[in-house]
């Protein structure tokens, strides 16, 4: 070896060496591995678990497959797609799925979308009341409009308390009262919230001056609305239609309450069947065909966002929002955004109200009111003894809701802002690609199919973990994972808009690392770690699909307490439950509005 | 106090080929007040952040006194937190959740200064700075005047030895700008710290510096004290940045690029035949005169026909825009002009205060030549820079 070449290699060693120390200058980059190796291990590897078990031969089906259990096969993926019983097993759940999505997406846009620019662009009477009375479906859970909607239509062909219209001697038809009809409605009713929101924040942010530049050269409305506006709007209008579709693709309750009695499946209530019958590995490849309807759409939304990315620079200075004039229509559309108040939000609530306090459906009489199915006790003929509000299974289940959701969102949040932090600050640059894109994944992956992978992962032992289904702790770890999209976004933008000018004066000043993180990012982030903890506990305490899969009767929350109790064809106390969980919710995000003084629509376009 | 040396500091981002600062080799004395002047984009905020530590070099070494702070070759990295300097931020970054004197005694608790001793240099340095009576509100509370004024006064309260400055004045209206810069260089004189300040606005560097150094592009131009600077460029990009108006440029290396560069090199081929190879000459706008009858030129001076075009007045001077040679010229008087739009005469530029520049333009090669015009041989102004 020549001299030259030594001093080359000194020079790289040295070189090395100088990296090396700047990467580990401080603990960003050490509490960076960690937690992409923590992520690794909560979404990643279950994801791939589940891949395996689509893969392989489950315990229990070696004497049908003929194989030992653990080796290759291509059995489920043949008994799901090509079988004989495919076409119950997945075909039809498919297009099952597929057609509800469209149709409730199809129905919510042509009510959100007008109504959105009623509210945002037009003079109509009362838009700010309307700006937050019209999202209230959103802040509560699905299925309570499921709920409201058996309250009202259930029919004689399922037993239990009869329907409202079933009680008046009106037999409401199979086809209103389940399957795709109802299903498609109370979707739509849900994501109406979502085109009110998303697509009404680009229309407040659309610059007048745009359309009043046209107009100097010479445009007439028609020309402007179709060459000027329209196209700006298409991607945000793009975005939240792919948005809501992928939210629909994962829908498990509205499906599970009015689907399940007349054999509707959906790919989730379908997969929920598949796992409850222990048919594992045809239940890995629903989750997966639902798994990659969600990649897809989330693909086709990632690149609609990146072609608005381009209009983003327009219209920053003066921009100015103006209100367009309905001149004679002003109050039949004030009129439209009453009534759907009143079907989208009044109707169920009131519905599922009444029926908690009511003793026979549809009977107005006073005394056949009764607060007996909230605080009441010695009840003889339903599945509680006592009133809700007095039963310890309800309170047990509260309590196990508190519990485990509060502590997985606590977590998710300070996680959140770790990832945002690492993600923002490392000097390693794969290494804050990995984490902000590991992060976002569950994002793609609806509940249900992810509260496959876990069980795919956590049912048995495996290395050092133990078998966690059956605890509290795989509940923990399934809802960090699956709210780890939303919290660490959170803390990438709240580290974004944060800036490194503060902590670096820190710097200066002399303040070390842990100094500076005490001292200056965690107070100054104060505010964004409230809305970290406190939103995925919201979208916890009312989701059902991770915990309809692995929760346990110890680890009841309110959520599965309340299917429970619909099982039991106990629908007042069903009702009452999931009123509560309403409760919560709403009045969760309503403090979460006020505390961090922001508004729920900024948090959903991300 | 110690002395801040770069040796061929570079820097580049994301392994990109593109050098944000290339080979830089600067001094900066104790006690010096140094601007890095430059446009956008040109490394100096880049410098200072890589000697303040907040950045690290992707070659080269940093050192303050005999201390090594950054060294590629060695590997020591010394953080930002160990170097014990100041730096006010551009925006300057004062941290919201804290009032005016938490901030402003924030670096002295860190250093767990006693409480009277902490309580009276935190005194001096607020009353200093007139930002005391605002000592309990917070940063969104003040005007950007006073928020600048807490930037500085968090920095100085631990009195450090050396003060960074990254454009703190760019953010604030023309009135307080000049009341900050007065109040900066009564505190480096008060203090004695030694300051880095950056800035692109010439002015500043100008009034403020004891010397200046010139950025373009990531490559250091010239160090040298104000005067200097102006009147000496070491080259076109010196020249052309530092002065507004900016200079007039005549480019002469072909004689047929435009009838003013004929003109020029007959002047130079008849005046100093000795000068070879010439690439452009500029003249300062304050170095120009105007003359309406040839018989008022000065002996030895370039000159030639001219048309006013435009007289603008800018508040005790005045720009007199000029036509020579389809080429426009622009001459500063302090005394109210006595032509008008239209009027014929003669430009004129004595020697002494013409700026010689070789072909390659930006570069400076050569010595000093001194321009022996007939008008005055022992003139006291400027030498000429050319190519022996």
């Amino acid at each position: 070896m020549s001299a030259a070449t030594v001093s080359q290699q000194e020079n790289r060693a040295a070189g090395l060496r100088y990296k090396l120390r700047l990467a580990f200058r401080d603990p960003t980059t050490l509490i960076g591995i960690l937690a992409a190796l923590l992520f690794a291990y909560l979404i990643i590897v279950p994801i791939v678990s589940l891949l395996v078990d689509a893969g392989r031969v489950q315990f229990g089906d070696e004497r049908r497959i003929g194989t030992e259990p653990g080796a290759w096969t291509f059995y489920y993926i043949n008994r799901a797609l090509f079988s004989p019983i495919s076409n119950s097993l997945f075909w039809t759940p498919l297009f099952n799925t597929l057609s509800v999505a469209f149709g409730a997406i199809l129905i919510s846009l042509s009510i959100g979308g007008p109504l959105a620019w009623l509210i945002s662009r037009t003079d109509m009477l009362g838009r700010r009341w309307f700006a937050t009375a019209l999202i209230v479906p959103f802040m509560l859970p699905t299925w309570t409009f499921a709920l409201a909607w058996s309250t009202l239509f259930k029919n004689r062909s399922v037993g239990g308390q009869q329907g409202w219209l079933e009680a008046m001697g009106l037999t409401p038809p199979d086809w209103v009262a389940y399957g795709q009809f109802p299903i498609t409605v109370i979707l739509a009713l849900n994501y109406i919230p979502f085109f009110i929101l998303l697509f009404g924040n680009a229309l407040r942010r659309f610059d007048s001056q745009l359309e009043d530049s046209a107009r100097m050269l010479g445009a007439n409305s028609s020309t402007v609305a179709f060459r000027i506006i329209g196209p700006m709007m298409l991607p945000s209008l793009m975005s939240a239609i792919i948005l809501a579709f992928a939210k629909c693709i994962g829908e498990f309750g509205v499906p599970y309450v009015l689907g399940l009695p007349v054999n509707y499946d959906l790919l989730a209530t379908g997969l929920y069947r598949s796992i409850s019958s222990r048919q594992t590995g045809v239940g890995a490849v629903l989750a997966m065909a639902i798994m990659m309807i969600g990649i897809i759409a989330l693909l086709v939304d990632a690149r609609v966002v990146r072609e608005s990315r381009k209009f983003v620079t327009v219209g920053q200075k003066g921009a100015m929002a103006r209100r367009s004039s309905l001149g004679a229509w002003r109050l039949p559309a004030t009129g439209f955004a009453i009534a759907i108040f009143l079907i989208s939000v009044a109707l169920p609530l009131l519905t599922l109200i009444l029926s908690t306090v009511m003793r026979v459906p549809a009977n107005f009489n006073i005394s056949n009111f009764t607060l007996d199915y909230w605080i009441g006790t010695n009840l003889e003929f339903v599945a509680l003894r006592n009133g809700i509000l007095l039963s310890s299974q309800m309170w047990a289940a509260a309590w196990n809701t508190l519990w485990i959701v509060g502590t997985a969102s606590l977590c998710s949040g300070l996680l959140g802002l770790l990832v945002g932090y690492v993600v923002v600050r490392t000097p390693i640059w794969p290494l804050s690609a990995f984490l902000r894109q590991v992060t976002f994944f569950p994002y793609m992956v609806p509940g249900i199919a992810f509260a496959a992978a876990y069980l795919s992962l956590f049912a048995v032992q495996r290395g050092p973990i133990p078998a966690l289904y059956g605890t509290a702790a795989i509940l923990m770890l399934a809802l960090i994972a699956d709210q780890m999209p939303y919290a660490s976004r959170a803390g990438i933008s709240a580290m974004m808009q944060l800036g490194k000018d503060p902590e670096e004066a820190a710097q200066v000043a002399g303040a070390g690392w842990f100094r500076r993180m005490l001292t200056v990012v965690i107070p100054i982030q104060k505010g964004a770690l409230v809305t970290g903890v406190l939103l995925p506990f919201i979208s916890g305490i009312k989701g059902l699909s991770l915990f309809v899969i692995l929760a346990v009767p110890a680890t009841d929350v309110l959520t599965t307490f309340s299917l429970r109790l619909i099982d039991y064809n106990y629908s007042q106390a069903a009702n009452a439950v999931v009123l509560i969980i309403a409760a919560i919710a709403y009045f969760g995000t309503v403090l979460a509005q006020k505390l961090t003084k922001t508004n729920l629509a900024d948090g959903l376009g991300s | 106090m110690p002395t801040i040396t770069l040796r061929n500091a570079e820097k580049s981002y994301g392994g990109t080929a593109v050098k944000a600062v290339r080979d830089l080799n600067l001094e900066i004395g104790d006690g010096e007040f140094m601007c890095l002047l430059g446009p956008s984009g040109c490394g100096k905020t880049t410098t200072l952040r890589m000697i303040s530590g907040l950045e690290h070099l992707s070659s080269g070494e940093i050192s303050v006194g005999d201390r090594v702070v950054d060294c590629v070759g060695t590997g020591t990295f010394v953080t930002a937190e160990k170097r014990g300097m100041g730096l006010v931020f551009q925006s300057y970054a004062l941290w919201p959740h804290m009032t005016i004197e938490r901030n402003t005694d924030f670096g002295l608790r860190l250093r767990k200064v006693p409480k009277a001793e902490r309580q009276e240099r935190v005194e001096k340095v607020m009353k200093t700075l007139g930002i005391d009576k605002y000592r309990d509100r917070y940063p969104s509370q003040l005007s950007g005047g006073q928020q600048q004024r807490v930037a500085l006064a968090r920095m100085l309260a631990v009195n450090p030895e050396v003060l960074l400055l990254d454009e703190p004045l760019s953010n604030l209206d023309a009135r307080l700008r000049l009341e900050m810069r007065a109040e900066l260089k009564r505190i480096h004189e008060e203090f004695k710290t030694t300051i880095v300040f950056v800035t692109h606005d010439q002015w500043e560097a100008m009034t403020l510096a004891t010397s200046i150094a010139v950025m373009s592009e990531g490559e250091l131009q010239q160090v040298g004290s104000p005067n200097d600077i102006y009147d000496r460029p070491a080259n076109r990009f010196v020249a052309e940045f530092v002065g507004s108006p900016p200079i007039n440029i005549i480019e002469v290396e072909d004689r047929n690029a435009s009838a003013l560069a004929g003109l020029a090199q007959s002047y130079f081929a008849r005046t100093y035949p000795q000068i070879d190879g010439i690439g452009s000459v500029g003249m300062r706008p304050e170095a120009l005169g105007f003359a309406r009858d040839v018989r008022a030129l000065p002996k030895g001076a370039i000159n030639g026909e001219a048309v006013v075009t435009g007289v603008l007045p800018t508040g005790g001077s005045w720009i007199i825009e000029l036509l020579t040679q389809q080429t426009k010229l622009f001459l500063t008087t302090h005394l109210p002009p006595q032509v008008n739009d239209g009027e014929k005469g003669f430009f004129y530029a004595k020697p002494e205060a013409l700026h010689v520049f070789d072909a390659q333009g930006k570069r400076h090669i050569g010595a000093d030549i001194q321009l022996r015009g007939e008008a005055d041989p022992s003139a006291e102004g400027a030498a000429i820079r050319a190519l022996a």
